[in-house]
């Protein structure tokens, strides 16, 4: 082929190559243009349809096969369905049943080889939140689609449908960390009833693995229920791995239960700095003043983070306001600075002028450090 | 037509496929991007409480303008917990002065890491607005050194480094946080998708309307920044090899940046110079990694709107790839790097370093050998119409990704947008090359920063 020749091919060939891309390009635009002004108009006319069904107990409009498959009248379904509770709530579920939209979304989600179509469906079974779905929710825990996973989760949430707990927690050290930390976020929905279930996942795993446990604890310190201090500390005397006993003491610390008053206090010696830090935050989070002292003694620690971290910890203990401006005296300078940030970071500064206005002496430390100048 | 025709022919066709690859796997990557934008669950990382806190990092020098504007923008962002730390560096203007008085600023002393080198804090302000802000006054030292200061000040474990001349998209930090959240152990660093302001009306630090201007200069770089945003840096980023994270819009771990000693002062392109440290750092150390850009995460930026401050602005970048490219040239096609040493790396060594060089090599060769008569009048043609062709192509397929966007509802925007994706091959591109060539040769003009003539984005944006 002479130099010509190809010359002549290419130009042909990268010229109807652009064109087409134009072509994509304009259609794009026209359908992007039309999809979002039409798009509107059809969901207002579902919600009118799916607003007379509600209201109108002889009103029989079907809801066609063609209706149902449209993506604006599944927003319009799930903005209803958000916006309503009680008997409304359920009499639509009844509506969306007797039309068979659950069984159609089910079914997407199992066969449809279009990602959109399959996440939309996911997202819709997990807005309706519908025991029918339940099965097909639980086996798509594993779908390839990690946002699909999340979405199932979701949706057995909504359901709270139990058998779904072990199933979730189950997957949290093997999940990516985007789709764990979602059903984490599930599980806090499930309420007290995720406790034990995630008790027993930590300690059979906590020997072995890190991520999913720290996960764990984490969703534990969230969901708030007190049956969990106690094997937590057991927890906490057993494990060697840092990084869960970090989370553990997030937990306890979360928790607030007196009964893990005496491990927190004894960790405020331990020889990780994270652990120390931890510990002194999550004094703060018991409430007792009792702890203050500790923490005052903690705000001289060798660590920054640790020192903060206490200081920060007493200034929400009842008292510890007062503590704090003491510590603003401290022979420790690094202590006294730590004081300082507290007192700035609880907004003190703007109390303590509006005190040395009335001449209320407390405020005078706390003026005299920030004149000090920074350094 | 001499070997040194071919050669610059076969380099132009190594060129675009290279770029028509990257496109194409942009598009792969985006594709899937859509669909998460529209059904996934970015929101309930708003509600979650295990979504880490930001400390959002602006480094200003003279920037009364809009400095407060910016600070406004950033704190209406829609993020469960984020700092904004702004570092005064060293202003002779109002800037310090604007931010006392809108955020009611009062003097504090208080601990202070300084963990990267920086010139002297004078000072370190806290906000009683209600806005979480700590002002750093510092001498001056530069923009790398106003953003270490800000690093050493940052409370949270993640820095979002910007600069003071941009609008946020309020959903900005929860897409580019979801790509961390995604890999927490891994994820070192983020990069968004910045894109030029110049003729979109903005109010209360909010983009109302994007629109594409008139004047030729910043529509040539709106066009510019889409070609790069959304037809090579997904592409990067699903090689995980990213380059270069923007200046304007880079997301770091705090501890990385630290570990590698912050950024680095007089560096004319210190975004990239801190990315490349960092791939090098970590894959030097074996460490499991990645460095990502996230598309859905928008910065609106001002962009230069005349010839004279593209010029200073093309030259300061050129010298500062020059640098990156001497600092790193171990990393070319060194295995021991990976995809970033032996795909990414050279590529942009190849393509966009050398690509300025060859173009002029290219500008004497071809005439000359026309001239001789080693290529005849049609074959000049037909080797314009493909480098032609081959270009449109690259700029069509990045209107179409972005058109998944839609920023730009307008037809008439995207007819202004086509129409000088023809137009910048006829003097634009010649004079982008004639300044890079400028900035290799250096002396004076090319070694310092000039200014950017900031009008604050309230007072640019909808300018024609």
């Amino acid at each position: 082929m002479s130099l010509d020749l190809f010359n002549q091919v290419a130009v042909l060939v990268i010229f109807s190559i652009n064109a087409v891309m134009l072509t994509v390009l304009v259609m794009l635009k026209v359908v992007h243009r039309h999809r979002r002004l039409d798009h509107d108009r059809r969901r207002t006319a579902y919600l009118g349809v799916l607003s007379r069904h509600l209201s109108m107990d002889d009103y029989n409009e079907p809801i066609t096969e063609t209706m149902a498959e449209d993506p604006a009248f599944l927003d319009a379904l799930l903005d209803m369905r958000n916006a309503l509770t009680g008997d409304d709530a359920s009499t639509l579920g009844r509506i969306v049943n007797h039309h068979g939209i659950i069984q159609r979304q089910m079914r997407y989600l199992d066969s449809s080889w279009l990602l959109g179509r399959r996440l939309q469906a996911a997202v819709a079974l997990a807005e309706l939140g519908d025991e029918m779905s339940a099965e097909t929710l639980m086996r798509h825990l594993d779908d390839p689609e990690p946002e699909i996973r999340i979405q199932c989760g979701r949706g057995l949430g909504r359901i709270r449908w139990t058998p779904a707990i072990d199933q979730i927690v189950s997957r949290f050290g093997t999940e990516i960390p985007w789709v764990s930390t979602r059903f984490s976020d599930t599980l806090v929905g499930y309420g007290a009833k995720a406790t034990w279930p995630l008790l027993a996942y930590i300690r059979i795993n906590h020997p072995y693995e890190t991520q999913g446990v720290t996960l764990a604890l984490r969703t534990l310190a969230q969901i708030n229920d007190d049956q969990a201090v106690g094997p937590l500390l057991e927890i906490l005397e057993e494990s060697s791995d840092v990084e869960v006993r970090i989370a553990t003491v997030y937990a306890l610390g979360e928790l607030g239960s007196p009964e893990a008053l005496a491990a927190l206090d004894a960790l405020l010696d331990d020889d990780e700095w994270a652990l120390r830090a931890k510990s002194a935050s999550a004094l703060g989070g018991l409430g007792d003043p009792a702890a203050i002292s500790r923490l005052l003694h903690s705000m001289r620690d060798s660590n920054w983070w640790v020192r903060r971290s206490a200081a920060a910890a007493i200034a929400g203990l009842p008292g510890g306001i007062e503590a704090l401006y003491t510590a603003l005296d401290d022979e420790d300078p690094f202590a006294a600075d730590a004081a300082a940030e507290a007192l700035v970071d609880a907004g003190e500064l703007v109390s303590a002028r509006r005190r040395a206005e009335q001449e209320d002496a407390l405020a005078e430390p706390l003026l005299a450090h920030m004149r000090s100048g920074w350094s | 037509m001499s070997w040194v025709g071919y050669a610059t022919v076969a380099y132009f066709i190594a060129m675009q496929a290279y770029l028509l690859f990257l496109a194409l796997v942009s598009a792969a990557a985006l594709r899937r991007n859509h669909h998460l934008r529209r059904y996934g669950r970015v929101g309930e990382m708003l509600s979650s409480r295990t979504t880490p806190p930001v400390s959002i990092i602006i480094a200003a020098y003279n920037e009364e303008a809009g400095i407060v504007d910016a600070v406004r923008s950033m704190s209406i962002v829609r993020y469960p917990r984020f700092e904004i730390v702004v570092v005064n560096d060293g202003s002779n203007d109002g800037t310090l002065g604007a931010l006392i008085e809108t955020f009611q600023l009062e003097q504090v002393r208080i601990p202070y890491r300084p963990d990267l080198e920086s010139a002297p804090v004078r000072a370190i302000y806290r906000g009683r607005s209600g806005v979480d802000i700590t002002v750093i006054d510092k001498e001056n030292g530069g923009r790398a050194d106003a953003l270490n200061a800000g690093i050493n000040a940052a409370r949270y474990p993640y820095v979002f480094c910007t600069d003071a001349d941009v609008v946020l998209d309020p959903d900005c930090l929860v897409h580019s946080m979801q790509r961390v959240v995604e890999d927490r152990a891994r994820t070192v660093g983020v990069g968004g998708n910045v894109r030029p302001l110049n003729g979109s009306r903005v109010q209360l630090g909010h983009i109302i309307e994007a629109s594409v201007p008139k004047r030729l200069v910043p529509r040539m770089q709106i066009l510019e920044y889409i070609r790069n945003f959304l037809a090579s840096r997904p592409g990067w980023s699903w090689m995980n090899a990213v380059p270069i994270v923007s200046g304007a819009f880079g997301i770091w771990k705090r501890s990385v940046i630290v570990e590698v000693g912050g950024l680095t002062e007089g560096h004319m392109g210190e975004d990239m110079d801190l990315t490349m440290r960092i791939h090098r750092h970590l894959l030097d150390r074996g460490v499991p990694y990645r460095i990502v850009y996230e598309p859905a995460a928008v910065i609106w930026t001002e962009v230069p709107d005349n010839l004279r401050v593209l010029r200073r602005q093309r030259i300061r970048w050129h010298r500062g790839l020059m640098r990156v490219v001497s600092d790193f040239r171990g990393m070319t096609f060194n295995p021991r790097y990976r995809q970033m040493g032996m795909i990414a790396w050279p590529g942009f060594v190849l393509f966009e370093y050398l690509a300025p060089m060859i173009e002029f090599v290219g500008w004497f060769v071809v005439p000359t050998a026309w001239l001789l008569g080693a290529l005849d009048t049609t074959a000049l043609i037909w080797l314009l119409l493909i480098a032609l062709g081959m270009g449109l192509l690259n700029s069509l397929i990045a209107l179409v990704l972005d058109e998944s966007f839609g920023f730009f509802n307008s037809p008439a925007d995207t007819s202004r947008l086509i129409a000088v994706a023809v137009i910048e091959n006829f003097g634009l591109r010649q004079m982008t090359v004639l300044w890079r060539i400028r900035a290799m040769l250096g002396g004076k003009g090319t070694r310092s920063w000039g200014n950017m003539e900031r009008r604050g984005v309230t007072n640019l944006a909808g300018q024609q």
